[in-house]
């Protein structure tokens, strides 16, 4: 059996998609030190941004964007036990403070 | 490669040695995913000794994520180069991608001992063990890619060259480094940034 792949991204676009994380990462960078100024929404924004830069990674230089949707169910059912456990641990520590 | 000899296919109609690595990375996940929520726990907690926000340089490691990133490029660009047949411009790229890798565990080693000169040790409080086992644990997945990156380009010094085929498959390695990268993203934002 064989597998029909979508065809991947050229070496000019692998270029692109780098510099967008390139400066996707100084922004985070600059969010940084400006942290002052953009007040509350920093953090939400360092976390868009690393969100961002992790789905660019993952779907076009890991190739998940063009893999079978069983890979991709298996790499986000990683993803959602991990964040379960995390969400679970916080939640614990946040109770923990409050009693 | 025959049909006969090619790596069989599952009902899935994914390639089992595919499928296997990325249930691979599927459990790192987990296992980044758990050394995350701990280092969390401890995070902005009072402790006694130095505190990482005052050790931490964050224009070096803004200069060592950009060069983890980029070697990310250059993985995929090898790849690339080995779909298209161009076995020179794959050994160019791979042992770029190890390169810059091993100038990011430079970067890490440094920092470290600044850190360590700077009274932030591992022993000195809880938080600062799980800081250094989550960055050091990252550190050691770079060090083995950097391996395996060497180990891929001395196979393709041979005269059979590399293939997407079978042995030790390129597209595997570069998944890995890939993960190596993604796991750094998320690192250098809850532990650096935030």
């Amino acid at each position: 059996m064989t597998v029909d792949h979508k065809p991947h991204p050229k070496p000019v676009q692998y270029v692109q998609i780098a510099l967008v994380l390139g400066v996707l990462t100084a922004v985070e960078v600059v969010l940084y030190y400006t942290e002052d100024t953009v007040g509350v929404f920093t953090n939400p924004l360092l976390i868009i941004l690393a969100v961002g830069k992790f789905v660019i990674v993952v779907g076009w230089f890991m190739h998940l964007k063009f893999e079978d949707p069983l890979i991709n169910k298996f790499f986000t059912g990683g993803m959602i036990l991990a964040l379960i456990l995390f969400a679970i641990v916080m939640f614990e520590r946040a109770a923990a403070n409050f009693i | 490669m025959s049909d006969s000899q090619s790596y069989p296919h599952e009902d899935t109609g994914v390639e089992t040695r595919k499928l296997g690595m990325w249930v691979f990375l599927s459990t790192e996940i987990l296992f980044f995913g758990t050394l995350i929520t701990t280092f969390m726990i401890f995070k902005g907690r009072d402790f006694p000794g130095i505190k990482l926000s005052d050790v931490y340089d964050i224009p070096f490691t803004s200069v060592s994520s950009f060069i983890l990133l980029m070697s990310s490029l250059t993985m995929v660009l090898a790849h690339n180069a080995l779909e298209n047949g161009d076995q020179e411009k794959t050994r160019v790229w791979l042992l770029s991608t190890a390169m810059l890798g091993a100038v990011f565990l430079a970067g890490q080693i440094y920092e470290f001992t600044e850190f360590y000169h700077k009274g932030f040790e591992l022993s000195s409080n809880i938080f600062s063990s799980t800081f250094y086992v989550l960055t050091g644990f990252h550190g050691l997945h770079v060090f083995i890619g950097v391996v395996l990156l060497i180990a891929l380009w001395g196979i393709g010094q041979r005269q059979n060259g590399l293939s997407l085929d079978g042995g030790m498959n390129l597209e595997f390695v570069a998944l890995y480094w890939h993960f190596v990268d993604i796991v750094w993203i998320v690192l250098f934002t809850v532990v650096y940034l935030i």
